[in-house]
């Protein structure tokens, strides 16, 4: 249906020793924020690995490091859409990209959430404990 | 005296992304043992004379820092350069605003924990004094911007 929050990946769990992540999404559009140093671009790194994987093959990922990226992730369809560094990276064209193009589920490292359309339930940080990293809520 | 620009600009002055600038140039300094304890503070890691880390994520090299670990280094090695502090979290910010004599960029108020007593000058012109004077000036700001229509 149109306009329906399509959920690509409902959660994303792996382990990569001595941790295992067990990632939840409550929201389209997930803002990983939280204090610096809690492992986000760690993540990114083994996500890098994981999108080769057969069961995450629609991981599509950008950092600072991305060539033509603006015209890749508008490109981008049916796709689990990370984006690191994104406070530096977004402007207002991939924002109104992002609210509107609704086959995409998207991960966002990112504090500023200025002009898109996120719910309570978009805002979570990394949590670690005992070797289990969990996306929390955002207080 | 803290400066803060709200509006961005390109220069050489400027240091807009900062893990690009500090993995090519920031990270081949030297380390004071000021910098070496903010690395630990930030990152819970702990630097080697030869550069590597080590942190609870496991071993890496100083270019694995977090990016609010290595814009905070970029700030205290280059105090002449303005230094965008968009992807900073609240325990970067913390420390930023407990300097001194230090040049910021920030689009937006980021939410931070600021000094009573800390000097803030925006954009060389208007000075305010704490997280009071920071607030209304942001509140003032956005009533401009509403206004301006951006």
């Amino acid at each position: 249906m149109k306009g329906e929050k399509l959920m690509i990946y409902k959660n994303i769990a792996f382990k990569a020793d001595p941790f295992s992540y067990d990632l939840v999404f409550d929201d389209r559009i997930t803002l990983v924020g939280g204090d610096s140093g809690t492992g986000k671009t760690v993540l990114y790194e083994i996500l890098e690995d994981l999108r080769l994987t057969d069961g995450y093959k629609r991981i599509k990922l950008f950092n600072y490091k991305s060539d033509k990226f603006l015209e890749s992730i508008k490109q981008c369809k049916d796709s689990f859409i990370i984006i690191d560094n994104a406070d530096i990276l977004i402007d207002d064209d991939i924002r109104k990209f992002i609210n509107f193009e609704f086959s995409n589920q998207y991960m966002l490292f990112l504090r500023n959430c200025d002009g898109l359309n996120v719910s309570d339930k978009s805002f979570k940080v990394l949590k670690l404990d005992n070797n289990r990293i969990t996306l929390e809520e955002e207080l | 005296m803290i400066d803060i620009y709200t509006e961005k600009k390109e220069s050489k002055d400027w240091i807009l992304q900062n893990d690009l600038y500090f993995n090519l140039n920031t990270s081949n300094e030297e380390m004071s043992e000021n910098e070496i304890n903010l690395i630990q503070q930030v990152d819970e890691a702990k630097l080697t004379p030869n550069k590597h880390i080590e942190t609870k994520y496991g071993l890496g090299t100083i270019r694995n820092l977090s990016s609010g670990c290595k814009t905070l280094l970029n700030i205290v090695k280059h105090p002449d350069k303005v230094v965008c502090v968009e992807e900073c979290g609240p325990n970067v910010l913390k420390i930023i605003f407990a300097m001194d004599n230090i040049k910021i960029y920030m689009s937006r108020p980021s939410l931070a924990d600021i000094p009573d007593d800390a000097k803030i000058r925006f954009n060389d012109s208007d000075v305010v004094i704490g997280s009071t004077g920071y607030n209304t000036w942001w509140s003032k700001e956005y009533e401009r911007r509403e206004t301006d229509d951006l």
